[in-house]
Order: C-alpha cells, then sequence, then structure tokens
C-alpha cells in the first residue's frame, strides 16, 4: 500500500467506508489508520460524504428493548433511586456491601471452593488495596462497589472489560470511581462474565475501544 | 433508463431498489445538533428525545446490513451508548447529526460482518423484507423533499443507473463486489469499476458543489 499516493489512499479510505475494501486488505488499512493522520483525515471525509446516505434508509420502530438496556446501561446510578423498593436491588446491593467488608478485612486468602455459586471478585491496586468489588448475582448482572474515590481526569472514565484467552476484550460497562455503586445489565447473548479474567482501563470518554493491556486485572473467585 | 429495465429482476429487498436520485429528509437537523450538544451535557430527556427521532432511521439502516432483527437492535443499543459518551465529539464539519450517528452504526455493523461473524439468529424472512418495504413511504417518495437538492442527491443522480445501484448495495446491504456481482449478473471486474469511478465522481462532484 503506498500511502505517498494520495489517490490510492483516497480510494482505498472511500472503499473502507463503503465496505468494499475486505479481508485482509481491510485489516492492513486498519492497521495503517492509527499511525497516518492524513490516512484517517480521509476516511473521516468519506464518512461524512457516505453516510449522508444514513438519512435515506427506511424507518423502521425498534424493540422497545434496546431503549430500556440503554437505560440500564447508561443511567443504572440514576435508575437506582427510582427503583428505591427493588427487592433484587437492595440484596444485591447488601451482598456488594458484605462482600465489601469481606474482601477489604480479608486479604489474598480467600480460596475458591468446590461447587459454591456466588461469583465475586475484588481488583486491587498494586498495594493490594481493594479498589472495587464486583458480585454477580443470579440474574447475571453485575454489583460493582467503589471501595475508593479515583482521581479519574474529567473526561476519562474506568471501564470494566472481560478478557478471554481467545478474544478480545468485552466491555461490561462503566465502573463507578468516586466510593458510590452501580449495578451493571450487560448486553443480551454476552457470554457469562466469569469465563473470563476482569480488567479495568482507564481511557477516554470518546474513546472505548478495547484496550491492549489492562490497568488493573483480577480473577473471580467463588464463594 | 433502460439499462435497469434490461437488468434480472431483483430479490424481494423492496425499498433499496433505487431509480433514481437520493431523497434526504433534514429538517428535523437542527433539533438532532440542539439534542447532541445537550447530551453533551448529561441531558438524559435529551438523548431520550434524540433515540426516539434517530433510532427508527438507524434501525432501518442496521436491518439493511444485517438481516438480523436481534444483531441489528444490539447494534443500535451499541451505537446509541457510543453517541451518548461521544455527543461531546460531534462537530458540524463532520457533517449532520444523522449523518454522524450513521457513521457510527454504520461502523458497527460494517466490522461485525467483515470480521466473518456470520451468526443469524433473528434473521428476516421475505415477509419481513416486505413488510419493511412497506413501513413508510418508499425511497421514491423521500425524494421529492424540499431539501432533496442536497450535494449527494444531485450528484447521484448523475451516475449511471447500473453504477449508482452497485453503490447502494454497497451502502445499504453492506454487500462485497463479488455478491454486488452475482446480484447484478455483471463480471466482477466490472463491478470493482463501477464503484470506484462512482466513488471518484462523488468526491469530485461534491468538490464542485456550493
Amino acid at each position: 500500500m503506498n500511502l505517498h499516493h494520495p489517490s490510492l489512499s483516497d480510494a482505498l479510505a472511500a472503499e473502507y467506508v463503503l465496505g468494499t475494501l475486505h479481508g485482509a486488505a481491510r485489516r492492513r488499512f486498519e492497521s495503517l489508520l492509527p499511525a497516518h493522520p492524513a490516512l484517517r483525515r480521509a476516511v473521516t471525509d468519506w464518512e461524512r460524504r457516505l453516510n449522508q446516505l444514513a438519512a435515506a434508509s427506511p424507518s423502521v420502530t425498534p424493540p422497545p428493548e434496546v431503549w430500556h438496556g440503554l437505560e440500564q446501561r447508561l443511567f443504572s446510578a440514576e435508575a437506582r433511586r427510582s427503583w428505591w423498593n427493588s427487592l433484587a436491588l437492595w440484596r444485591g446491593l447488601a451482598l456488594a456491601g458484605v462482600l465489601a467488608a469481606v474482601v477489604a478485612l480479608a486479604p489474598q486468602w480467600i480460596a475458591p471452593t468446590p461447587n459454591a455459586g456466588l461469583s465475586f471478585a475484588a481488583i486491587r491496586d498494586r498495594n493490594h488495596d481493594v479498589l472495587w468489588t464486583v458480585a454477580m448475582s443470579e440474574d447475571g448482572r453485575l454489583h460493582v462497589n467503589s471501595l475508593r474515590a479515583m482521581d479519574v481526569p474529567a473526561n476519562q472514565h474506568c471501564l470494566l472489560w472481560m478478557k478471554t484467552d481467545d478474544r478480545p476484550p468485552l466491555m461490561l460497562g462503566e465502573l463507578p470511581d468516586q466510593g458510590d455503586a452501580r449495578t451493571l445489565s450487560l448486553p443480551a447473548r454476552m457470554p457469562r462474565p466469569t469465563q473470563g479474567v476482569l480488567w479495568v482501563s482507564m481511557q477516554p470518554r470518546s474513546d472505548d475501544a478495547p484496550p491492549a493491556q489492562p490497568l488493573y486485572r483480577t480473577r473471580w473467585q467463588t464463594l | 433508463m433502460n439499462a435497469v429495465n434490461a437488468l434480472p429482476p431483483m430479490p424481494a429487498t423492496g425499498w433499496f431498489t433505487i431509480p433514481a436520485r437520493a431523497f434526504f429528509i433534514m429538517a428535523s437537523s437542527d433539533s438532532l445538533a440542539d439534542l447532541l450538544a445537550r447530551c453533551a451535557l448529561n441531558d438524559r430527556r435529551a438523548f431520550e428525545a434524540l433515540y426516539q427521532q434517530a433510532a427508527p432511521k438507524l434501525y432501518g439502516l442496521l436491518l439493511g446490513i444485517t438481516r438480523d432483527r436481534e444483531l441489528a437492535a444490539d447494534l443500535l443499543q451499541e451505537g446509541f451508548v457510543r453517541i451518548w459518551q461521544r455527543a461531546s465529539d460531534y462537530r458540524p464539519h463532520l457533517g449532520q447529526p444523522l449523518t454522524w450517528m450513521g457513521t457510527i452504526v454504520r461502523r458497527l455493523a460494517i466490522d461485525r460482518s467483515r470480521r466473518g461473524d456470520q451468526r443469524r439468529r433473528g434473521e428476516l424472512g421475505e415477509e419481513d423484507w416486505a413488510m419493511l418495504a412497506d413501513e413508510g413511504p418508499g425511497p421514491e417518495e423521500r425524494l421529492h423533499t424540499e431539501q432533496s437538492e442536497t450535494g449527494l442527491a444531485r450528484c447521484l443522480e448523475r451516475l449511471d443507473s447500473e453504477p449508482r445501484r452497485a453503490v447502494f448495495l454497497a451502502y445499504y446491504e453492506g454487500l462485497t463486489h463479488d455478491v454486488i456481482a452475482q446480484r447484478l449478473d455483471r463480471p466482477l471486474g466490472t463491478v470493482k469499476a463501477w464503484v470506484r469511478r462512482s466513488l471518484q465522481r462523488l468526491k469530485t462532484c461534491l468538490g464542485e458543489s456550493p
């Protein structure tokens, strides 16, 4: 790929945006983007041109689950207030609180025990202080407690990921970072998060691409 | 238009067998831009209004590419998570708000399909497609809006009908060259040349427009 040939790189950017650049050529093109601002500009220009066509798509009412899922994923902390009387919520929070206490008081020796069903994880910093606890409730939601206010720049946030050996990390949601709690509802059809290890990343709010390396990582434990 | 009539009949994918120029409804753009600006300030009500206005178009776009209701719904949700998180990144030079949001969701859909993830859980049947085709006004009705003289609509109209159809198949159904060639019953090399030249012409034409 000769990127010094402007008309060629522009043509590739056009076909990349249209989607007709595929297979190895597409992957190669994507691998060049981070290091070539001119190529990224060409992609942005083509997106601005071609995606005007989006306006001419037919309007189809999406299923209501999409909006409900968005509310849960994005606003679960606020939604909690209106679900003040939700038993499942309180059960989850109480559980997370107990676990937080257990984990904060008990050191590393909490070992997985067989035949137990309760999964939780503690995310520790380099001094082994617990920063977050994550507990999975029976319905598959994750109850996350922030135990320490984090110094996160305003334009950044902490994200929780599930990492398995053979795949890039899958995002589980945004972590609370001011000593508060949050319930994360996972997208439908996501594998059970306990199938992988947990990663935490801190990254710009404008970029939620999977991280190459985590800021922290931890394994699930079973109580 | 004789070339179009000479083509074998298109499969029943309905709405997008577009005969002519594009069809842009942008009357609500200003308010979408306002809503995006309010989303950047964490205004949830604005986000809900933005969703109500823009989600049907974006869901229609995703259905065309994925042909899978469940996958399209997942991608729509993922897209709106990003729209909420990146609302402060929107700038007018990136295009109309719907163009910018279309970029976000279409990129997700193309990435997914190019990853070779061929799972189909809620795949659309032919009757679904017929219904999709029947929902709301067709593209020909959308043609004649007062905003239809936007640059891209005018430039698309200048393309020959077969190359334009190849571009539409790539854009709205996410098809690759070889599938387009099969669909239009034309040699692969011809289709590649059509797409390449059409894109060049669109760029030139848009560059001329005021």
